[in-house]
């Protein structure tokens, strides 16, 4: 597991309250019952764990926890090149 | 103190909330921030005599609209209202954040900005709004309309806390709201709520039913803020309507000055916005105050009044300490 997989899994069990949660790549938001307080809390202290700024857009487009770790992995690496 | 209100919150904002804030600031004495667009707010505050008070305009250039998804719009619109005025009291420049927008625009930027106290998912709006009932809280109003059982029983705890500390009962009774007294009756959420409350050390008495809430059958009735929305909107407007009958029925047959008191009466012990306004979310990390969305100028004021008595009594600390204990009593019960 990388670095960014493990704090986004971190803060995503942190802020949905499910401490023995299964985070897979096929897990679901809806899997872990979050509703759009919880969505919004995690990306706002992902924005704020790695200096980096989710666009609500892009994220429509994400399916699972494989796709929205892969997503902040390129919103990192976008920041670092930059 | 200064308390930070959010100008543009509200069906008759930014008029009234305006006129409401310079009447607070006068009555309780307490320095306002207004949060809104600076050339809007000015407009409105030109209108009234502001001599001898502390009125201070605070730009936000933006603000939520009732349609919205408060949470996603939020994210859109970081230099809303509410935002700005809940933003200072993180930072320390206000002691309160006063909003009558809508409720979950102010939830989600206390939950944003503010947080919530230790072991509580999310900010609760609860309270009497019966006066029928004043020794019974109803939790949530109207602040999170779904909910999960854990946080059901997050509620729970909060509000036992609430009514023992604030209210003064020693034991408060808590009860599921549901369509029916026995245990399995209710929908999901009160039927795996119900085990959950059974085994928490509270003093949880079961289910009681929509009847039961003026009858005050309990101390602490939970139910999740769709429902309780619902109730609070439903009995401002059935006490409204029974007033206006009485008066066509009894008008002539009792004096004039009599029946408009009984009537006068009854729109306040039904009427939540005009009652009380409204009042701080609890279980939030500093004070955030929600004013029901009718809310006219009287009102207003009265809710920033309540901001200052939050603050002045230690609403937060109280509430930390006090949950802690009650975690601590309920582990021990429940082992």
């Amino acid at each position: 597991m990388s670095p960014v997989e493990e704090k986004v899994k971190e803060i995503v069990i942190k802020i949905v309250r499910k401490p023995e949660l299964d985070f897979t790549p096929t897990t679901t938001f809806k899997d872990m019952n979050a509703d759009s307080l919880d969505i919004v809390q995690i990306l706002v202290a992902l924005e704020d764990a790695f200096d980096i700024e989710i666009i609500d857009e892009e994220m429509k487009e994400i399916a699972n926890m494989g796709e929205f770790v892969a997503y902040i992995e390129r919103k990192v690496a976008a920041r670092k090149a930059a | 103190m200064r308390i930070a209100v959010d100008a543009m919150g509200g069906d008759f904002a930014p008029g009234e909330v305006v006129k409401g804030a310079v009447a607070a600031a006068r009555e309780y004495g307490v320095e306002i921030a207004l949060v809104g667009p600076t050339a809007t707010v000015e407009r409105e505050l030109a209108k009234w005599d502001t001599d001898g008070t502390r009125i201070e305009i605070v730009e936000a250039p933006e603000y939520l609209v009732e349609g919205e998804h408060p949470a996603y719009a939020l994210r859109q619109k970081r230099q809303a209202s509410v935002a700005v005025a809940t933003r200072m009291v993180k930072e320390g420049k206000a002691a309160a954040a006063v909003s009558a927008g809508p409720t979950g625009g102010v939830v989600a930027s206390a939950l944003q900005f503010l947080g919530t106290v230790e072991g509580v998912a999310r900010p609760v709006v609860g309270g009497n709004f019966l006066g029928f009932a004043p020794s019974t809280l109803v939790m949530d109003l109207g602040g999170n309309v779904d909910c999960r059982p854990e946080q059901f029983l997050d509620f729970a705890i909060v509000g036992a806390v609430y009514a023992r500390k604030f209210l003064g009962i020693e034991n408060p009774t808590v009860a599921l709201l549901s369509i029916g007294a026995e245990e399995g009756k209710g929908n999901e959420l009160v039927r795996e709520s119900y085990p959950l409350f059974l085994r928490s050390g509270l003093n949880f008495i079961g289910n009681v039913e929509g009847y039961d809430i003026p009858l005050g059958k309990a101390n602490v009735i939970i139910c999740d803020g769709f429902v309780g929305n619902i109730l609070v909107k439903f009995s401002e407007a059935l006490g409204k309507v029974v007033s206006g009958r009485l008066e066509e029925k009894l008008k002539g047959k009792i004096p004039d000055a009599e029946l408009k008191k009984i009537t006068g009466e009854l729109v306040l012990a039904t009427n939540f916005a005009d009652a009380r306004g409204g009042g701080p979310l609890l279980a939030v990390d500093g004070i955030s105050c929600v004013a029901h969305g009718r809310c006219k100028a009287e009102e207003i004021s009265r809710v920033i009044g309540q901001a200052k008595l939050a603050v002045e009594k230690d609403l937060v600390g109280t509430l930390k300490t006090e949950l802690a204990d009650a975690r601590k009593r309920l582990a021990i019960s429940s082992a």
